[in-house]
């Protein structure tokens, strides 16, 4: 089996879906002419034209809301943010418009939207957030996390499937770090099921994103049975898939880069609280981002974004509570 | 249309953040007619002033409310047609203060709540360091409750190797497993019943002392011809580990005596019908003798006390344990009724047959089984009319009940002539502790429990 | 300095002869002259219950704008789909959504378009090419811009109508799907209801350019401003408007002045205009003015208007009955439909 990186995964998916379906069409800023900004959409429009690869004007309404009333005319429109940190300028677009139509109106609006999110380069406040318990809050909306290269591609194919909007965070500093094994044929990864990253006994860790492969070097960093499990989707998450890790280790700790207040760590350990409570030997512990702005300077984004270290102390405390 | 029920008019709500609105002019009196959708009075709120046209042609029948008056959102204001006065249903009223006020109720509750919860917050805090303040054994985490509970084992006596001496899960799965360890307990800060039993005072017993600790039985080995083997559960070990240990504990000593029931008997029936059908509850001779029971243990501290290391206990209250067979003789279980010397007859019934539902339908916390101050058991639920039942750790005596029989019994009348008659006896055994408790001392306790049940008053209760 | 307009000034409606010209025959102008006449009953006996008690939330209403609403609605064509707002009920009346329902939804009821999610004219009927409004305005705007891309990229002859006040118009949304379509060219004309009060903040307060049409040019294509009490002018405007985004001519803007002939919303009194302007707004009503043109030009007899009217009555009757008729939505409904299912997708719209 072919061995690609991250990107290289959801750029073949992408790719793939527009071959298969005429209805697929990307719009985005720079995606057209120049690719994309991290050159996801390489060699798109030379293939497809310019009316499925649209360069759009800087206008996240536009290119949210035109994605919007695309996809209620029938197409299944992938949209692009440049960075995840530009969705706030199309908000009202997402949150207002299309997470709510199928509810209030009986119409669905089967949108993909892509957002290169998180940090570890020094791109500083507005080009390393990672938003997505914002929208994890907002019913309607689906929210993906892919860590692997194999889940990237399965889950863009499942976002573009799927009949409601679907928020694609891919982490950018996995772009060409990561290499897996991705299968060349069409496949669908489920939306809503985590994927079991580590088998253990003694502890579980709780995580998504980049904060996978930060997990596992740390598990490999104690003296301990880790467990790890990477969600995959934010929303909606895989509670059985946690709640039966907890039950069998009884101790959990809840792993995400973004920050701690309101991130989406604190709805697992709530509800592993309320649903697993006889079944925990120590508090649920959450380890994350600090309530800051993603700093600019590495010494500083090394005491934002939590390291291996970080999560092997965490894991150690648990273990020896 | 003219209505024959009446129809009812509200006050309107004129845009989405108005509460209330004044009546400025009634355009109709009661008893003149108005047309559907013409206008019947006008109103004023806060953000306009209108008219309301009337919702039904026919005669106005009542005006409820008087120009000057402001009433809130939804408020019935008149009624057209129907029968006059109290037709229709009531209004729904919509509140026009609560909704600020509860707001204001909220965060006030919410405003005390904050505060309390600091004070009174026992949970480690933030940075959790995991050992809790004190005695890291004393700790027990939800899933080693609920482990503990599921069979039976008492956390403290379980060896723990978390962070301050805590019980972790791994450990109580071990001793679930293995039982308990080969070596001797550490010591511990607080005094716990000590294995090693002390020589009794002389006095002559029933049963020969029981012989030091035995350690469990090593390797198991296959089965010969004609056996078969099947492991033990977690809750027979448990039973097994905890029977094993009070024996050699406490100086296991039994008396028994006969009780004249007839006078419950005859209560009991007069009460049944009525307990069933007022309170759904059986009064059941248990609850007649635990009530007794509760009384007599309040002139008899000893019974219901303690050894702790070379101190004893006594206690103002009484944890009343009822032992309760599961089902398909999986085992045994003793839920606590607490606080029983604050229970008449009605919550002695009620609380026995709580337990014991819920000890059948395996809804029993933790804290239902601990805490006991003096248990009560049946052996007799057969027939059986003796028993020595073991005491149930830590405590210092065990109640047995048996079999209330028919038998012939010699009565004396109130001449002094002796007559055969028909009597219900039961007899009652005191398996107690004698470090602590001596004969003479459970020989008054049973007579005076005897003298209470037999003496039984219709206004007892 | 006072600016310049740029926009052209549509002229009047003309004669039946001109009408015909532009595609109109007899039937088609009393079916205008009923559309206007429903629009205007359903909002007025919206108003009524309202003051009963029987509609909750708050009212909107689009009094004074029946001739811009019927008008452009008119000009579209079946294939056709709109944005329309809480100003254009005639356009959900053109496009055929029964009154019944319009009542049902106002009450909130079970039968309503949206199943009492949602309240006032925030419905949509698939089937009928509308998409529900939302209360962010202008956020449709660049949903029908979407719309109209859509039509684009399958080379299909259809456009996408995009409603939006002159208040809205100070939003990015505005700019930023007019910008995208103008760019790209695409299938979708906007019409601005310039009702001259946005709430209680008037236009000078809103843009300060002479007309709101005048800042096509900005985008690239053609506006142009129509006297929107004249319900043929705003036909003509529009019908020339949509055929030639249909003909891939790209977008244009119409704004159709008028006078928010009521507050806000029904709780708001309108205090803030001057009583002189609804007078002289008054005397332009769209409903009397099309009923005195087809009397003066195509003939329109006692008769005739007696039946179109007690018709209208008996409709608006009939709707309010089998509206009330319908159910409170039942509590165990608010779950439902979060999530789209692939089913779903298989609306008119989504085909």
């Amino acid at each position: 089996m072919p061995e690609k990186t991250y990107l290289q995964a959801i750029s073949d998916g992408l790719r793939q879906e527009m071959r298969r379906d005429k209805r697929v069409f990307v719009i985005g800023e720079d995606v057209g002419v120049y690719g994309g900004a991290f050159k996801v959409t390489l060699g798109f429009q030379e293939e497809f034209g310019s009316w499925r690869v649209i360069d759009a004007p800087l206008s996240e309404t536009a290119i949210i809301g035109g994605a919007t009333g695309a996809a209620i005319m029938g197409m299944r429109p992938v949209a692009e943010m440049q960075f995840a940190d530009f969705v706030s300028c199309g908000w009202d677009q997402l949150v207002t418009v299309a997470a709510k139509q199928r509810w209030r109106a009986g119409t669905p609006v089967p949108i993909v939207l892509r957002l290169p999110s998180g940090g570890g380069f020094s791109g500083g406040p507005f080009h390393s957030q990672n938003p997505e318990s914002s929208f994890a809050h907002i019913p309607g909306l689906k929210c993906v996390c892919p860590a692997t290269p194999e889940d990237a591609k399965g889950l863009i194919v499942s976002a573009i499937e799927d009949p409601n909007p679907v928020l694609f965070f891919e982490h950018k500093h996995l772009y060409r770090r990561i290499k897996g094994e991705v299968p060349d044929e069409r496949y669908t990864t489920p939306i809503g099921k985590a994927r079991m990253h580590r088998e253990g006994d003694d502890a579980t860790v709780v995580t998504w994103g980049a904060m996978v492969y930060t997990a596992d070097e740390a598990a490999k960093a104690v003296d301990a049975s880790i467990e790890i499990v990477d969600l995959r989707t934010v929303l909606p998450w895989d509670k059985q898939a946690v709640l039966g890790s907890v039950r069998k280790t009884s101790k959990v700790l809840v792993l995400h880069e973004d920050t701690r207040t309101g991130g989406f760590g604190a709805e697992i350990a709530a509800t592993i609280a309320e649903e697993a409570f006889e079944h925990l030997d120590a508090p649920v512990k959450r380890l994350a981002a600090p309530d800051t702005p993603v700093p600019f300077s590495p010494a500083l984004e090394k005491a934002f974004i939590p390291q291996v270290d970080d999560v092997a102390r965490a894991l150690k405390e648990l273990i020896a509570y | 249309m003219a209505s024959t029920t009446a129809v009812d008019v509200v006050m309107p709500q004129m845009g989405v953040s108005v509460s209330e609105g004044t009546i400025t002019k009634w355009l109709k009196q009661v008893g003149e007619t108005v047309e559907a959708d013409e206008s019947l009075l006008e109103i004023s709120t806060d953000k306009v002033d209108t008219e309301v046209p009337a919702p039904a042609t026919g005669v106005v029948s009542e005006i409820l409310v008087q120009e000057g008056e402001t009433v809130a959102v939804g408020t019935l204001l008149a009624r057209i047609g129907g029968d006059g006065a109290g037709g229709s249903a009531p209004p729904d009223e919509a509140p026009a203060e609560p909704a600020t006020q509860s707001a204001a109720d909220a965060s006030a509750a919410a405003a005390t709540e904050g505060e309390a919860a600091p004070e009174s917050a026992e949970p480690p805090a933030e940075r959790a360091e995991p050992a809790p303040a004190g005695n890291g054994r004393a700790f027990v985490s939800p899933v080693v409750a609920r482990i503990a509970a599921e069979h039976g084992i008492d956390p403290s006596q379980v060896p723990g190797s978390g962070s301050g001496g805590r019980v972790t899960k791994k450990d109580i799965l071990a001793f679930v497993e293995q039982g308990p360890p080969e070596a001797p307990q550490p010591a511990a800060p607080e005094p716990e019943p000590v294995a090693q039993p002390e020589p009794a005072p002389a006095e002559p017993v029933a049963r020969p002392q029981p012989a030091p600790a035995a350690q469990p039985v090593a390797a198991p080995a296959a089965a010969q011809v004609g056996e078969t083997l099947e492991p033990m559960s977690a809750m027979r070990r448990g039973i097994a580990e905890h029977m094993r240990r009070s024996l050699d504990t406490s100086a296991h000593v039994t008396s028994a005596i006969e009780v004249d029931m007839s006078k419950v008997v005859q209560i009991r029936e007069k009460l049944k019908k009525e307990y069933q059908a007022a309170y759904g509850v059986n009064p059941t001779f248990l609850a007649f003798i635990a009530r007794a029971t509760v009384e007599t243990l309040r002139d008899f501290p000893w019974v219901n006390g303690e050894i702790r290391g070379d101190q004893i206990v006594t206690k103002s209250f009484v944890n009343l344990g009822f032992a309760v067979e599961l089902a398909d003789g999986k085992g045994l279980i003793v839920p606590v009724v607490k606080n029983a010397e604050t229970l008449n007859l009605l919550g002695m019934a009620k609380a026995i047959a709580d337990v014991a539902r819920r000890a059948r339908e395996k809804q029993l916390t933790p804290d239902d089984v601990a805490g006991g101050s003096f248990t009560i058991t049946n052996p007799g639920g057969y027939g059986t009319f003796h028993g020595t039942p073991i005491i149930s750790q830590p405590q210092a005596a065990i109640l047995g009940t048996y079999a209330v029989v028919k038998r012939p019994w010699v009565i004396t009348d109130e001449n002094g002539a002796d007559a055969i008659a028909i009597r219900s006896i039961m007899n009652l055994t005191l398996t107690y502790d004698h470090r602590l408790v001596d004969g003479a001392y459970a020989g008054r306790f049973l007579r005076d429990l005897r003298e209470r049940l037999q003496s039984w008053g219709e206004s007892d209760y | 300095m006072r600016v310049v307009a740029i926009a052209r000034v549509a002229e009047p409606s003309g004669s039946l002869q001109e009408v015909k010209e532009w595609g109109l025959d007899r039937e088609d102008l009393l079916q205008i002259y009923r559309n206007m006449l429903i629009t205007r009953g359903v909002e007025e006996r919206g108003h009524i219950l309202y003051r009963q008690g029987k509609i909750p939330g708050s009212f909107y209403t689009g009094r004074g704008n029946e001739a811009a609403s019927v008008g452009v609605a008119t000009a579209m064509a079946p294939d056709d789909v709109g944005t329309p707002l809480h100003r254009d009920m005639g356009v959900h009346i053109t496009r055929g959504v029964e009154p019944w329902r319009i009542f049902a939804q106002y009450m909130g009821r079970a039968d309503g378009p949206t199943r009492g999610k949602d309240g006032n004219v925030h419905m949509a009927d698939a089937r009928l090419g509308l998409l529900a409004m939302v209360s962010h305005l202008p956020a449709m705007l660049p949903v029908a811009v979407g719309c109209a891309l859509a039509f684009r990229i399958r080379e299909e002859k259809r456009v996408a109508v995009a409603w939006f006040g002159e208040g809205a118009s100070a939003r990015g949304d505005t700019h930023e799907g007019m910008n995208f379509a103008g760019v790209r060219r695409l299938p979708v004309v906007f019409v601005c209801d310039n009702n001259q009060w946005a709430y209680s903040t008037p236009t000078h307060l809103e843009y300060a350019v002479e007309h709101l049409a005048d800042r096509a040019a900005a985008y690239g294509f053609e506006g142009v401003v129509v006297d929107g009490t004249d319900v043929l002018a705003v036909y003509r405007e529009a019908k020339r408007a949509i055929e030639k985004a249909r003909e891939g001519g790209g977008p244009s803007l119409i704004e159709c002045q008028t006078l928010r002939m009521e507050g806000h919303a029904v709780h708001d009194d309108a205090f803030y205009v001057p009583k002189e302007l609804f007078e002289r707004w008054a005397e332009r009503d769209p409903v009397e003015r099309f009923r005195a043109w087809l009397r003066g030009n195509a003939d329109l007899t006692d008769e005739e208007e007696e039946q179109i009217g007690s018709q209208v009555k008996k409709l608006l009757n009939d709707a309010l009955q089998r509206a009330e008729e319908s159910p409170q939505p039942d509590p165990v409904t608010l779950l439902d439909g979060v999530y789209a299912t692939p089913e779903d997708l298989d609306t008119p719209h989504h085909k």
